[in-house]
């Protein structure tokens, strides 16, 4: 009999063993993957800005999009992860609450030297390390090229990577370590919820964009005498569109790596999903409500513009409009947050453009104006739920004024640094080309090869 | 670089596995590669300018 019982308790210990082993490869797997998903977000965002470039500039756009990748990830490396775990309690980077934060925190896990090197390259005890950090470089890509659509045709290259590191490496980073970190200020003091980052990627990088806008200028050629505007059409718009599309393929991508799996020593439960605060979280929750905004954003849009262009913005924009509830929201109240912020899509593009905006690609409003109207919205819809795991009077809870809060902390967080480091880079000739490689075209100044070397025939069918 | 655990065998490795764990290696190449990017940069803005001036006929 006790041989049996020990026979049987080995059995169990092996199958224990085994079943954690399948976890932690599955929750090493979910996020590895997550990881090429959101590489789409940057080939959509690639596809798109060369698409919505003319002729002249198409390469171009294309090199200073490639190249924010490029940067963005040893940059990430170098101290953009350990912003991350540094920062979540302000300015002072002390320990939170948690235990998972500060400084000294960061600096044991986040460093690529010293003992915290072990968690930054290969260790077969830390099967978590290097998909988070490459989860988190991704989201930091995708700050970049929301940024990099919106200045083509007249930035210089180098100006805009400086830019690109400012905002994918440290200002979305304080963002995600104020407001989505569970040791986040602004989440455990005034129950700040943005599970998708509308707020903390979208905004900033949109409110970032904005910041380097006005210091940039517009193209040449955009705004007449009088200040009305022409419009400057991109030389591809089917690519264009494509790339859209692919951009909200890659945020499926983007979105489940914002849900932390179960069952490992880092999760927040044994048996169940939960988002980045601990509250509950599925991914069929995800899959009703991101198709739910997709469709409302581009209904929205579609039926006050009848433009795809503003149709397959609408769809980002439904997803952005919701990305702080996914979690939480009904699919029918997505679609109507989805549908108002199609709706409201190309009247507030067509607002800036009247005070002399020159956003080429619309990503002020599509990612900053609609990110900051996501993070309201959860305000107005679900005040009064916790914020982060546990109950009400515990943890902090959901409220209009601390979503407001935190979208203004965002809109800040993305505008003060993209409009005092392009105000700098202005004053070092840094900043935007000369105005005669504007008018010849980037790619004639500084692009070795060119994008139709065969140049584009026009259909042989006769007009009818 | 030698091997970073005390026995040269992969059995007994049970936590980082890389070459230079241990030593100031991961340090240097770290630094090295931020040092490249940052001379992409500086190198990068004065190739970008002289095209502009070569351009503008200057």
């Amino acid at each position: 009999m006790e041989e049996q019982l020990a026979e049987l308790a080995a059995q169990v210990a092996a199958l224990e063993g085994a079943s954690a082993v399948t976890n932690s490869m599955f929750a090493e797997t979910f996020y590895y993957l997550s990881i090429p998903l959101m590489v789409l977000i940057h080939a959509g965002f690639l596809a798109y800005e060369m698409g919505a470039s003319r002729l002249k500039n198409v390469l171009s756009s294309g090199v200073k999009n490639i190249l924010a990748f490029a940067f963005m990830i040893p940059t990430f490396y170098f101290f953009g992860w350990w912003v991350y775990w540094a920062f979540p309690t302000g300015i002072t980077l002390s320990a939170g609450p948690a235990g998972i934060s500060g400084a000294e925190y960061a600096s044991s896990i986040a460093l690529g030297w010293g003992d915290a090197a072990q968690y930054m390259g290969p260790n077969i005890a830390d099967q978590a390390s290097g998909v988070f950090f490459g989860a988190f470089a991704l989201f930091a890509a995708t700050t970049a090229s929301i940024m990099s659509g919106a200045v083509i045709e007249r930035i210089q290259t180098v100006g805009f990577v400086i830019l690109a590191i400012v905002l994918g490496s440290f200002a979305w980073v304080v963002a995600a370590a104020w407001g989505w970190h569970a040791d986040g200020w602004l989440v455990t003091k005034f129950g700040v919820h943005d599970f998708g980052a509308a707020g903390l990627v979208h905004a900033v990088a949109g409110f970032f964009g904005l910041g380097v806008l006005i210091n940039l200028g517009p193209r040449i050629g955009k705004f007449n005498a009088d200040g009305s505007a022409n419009n400057i059409a991109g030389h591809n718009m089917p690519l264009t569109l494509v790339g859209l599309m692919m951009i909200i393929v890659g945020f499926f991508g983007f979105l489940m790596a914002c849900v932390i799996v179960p069952g490992e020593s880092w999760s927040w439960f044994a048996d169940q999903p939960a988002t980045i605060y601990g509250t509950p979280i599925t991914l069929s929750a995800l899959s009703f409500n991101i198709l739910m905004g997709i469709a409302g954003g581009i209904i929205g849009t579609w039926i006050f513009t009848k433009d795809p262009f503003w149709m397959m913005s609408g769809a980002l924009a439904g997803i952005i409009s919701t990305a702080s509830g996914l979690d939480i929201y009904f699919p029918g109240m997505t679609f109507i947050i989805a549908f108002g912020a199609g709706a409201i899509l190309a009247p507030c593009a067509n607002w800036l453009q009247k005070r002399g905006i020159d956003d080429a690609v619309g990503a002020v409003t599509v990612h900053g104006t609609i990110g900051l109207y996501g993070v309201v919205m959860l305000g107005v819809f679900a005040s009064g739920w916790p914020a982060l795991q546990g109950a009400a009077g515990e943890v902090a809870t959901i409220s209009l004024w601390g979503q407001i809060v935190g979208a203004v902390v965002f809109g800040l967080l993305g505008f003060v640094p993209g409009y005092a480091v392009s105000w700098i880079l202005k004053k070092a000739n840094m900043l935007r080309i000369p105005e005669a490689a504007e008018l010849a075209g980037m790619d004639t100044v500084k692009v070795p090869i060119q994008g139709y070397p065969e140049g584009i025939p026009a259909s042989a069918t006769p007009a009818e | 670089m030698g091997f970073p655990y005390s026995e040269v065998s992969w059995s007994v490795v049970d936590g980082a596995m890389f070459i230079g764990w241990g030593s100031s290696l991961p340090a240097i190449t770290t630094a090295i590669s931020a040092v490249i990017c940052l001379w992409v940069l500086i190198e990068g803005n004065r190739s970008e300018h002289k095209r502009f001036a070569k351009f503008e006929g200057k």
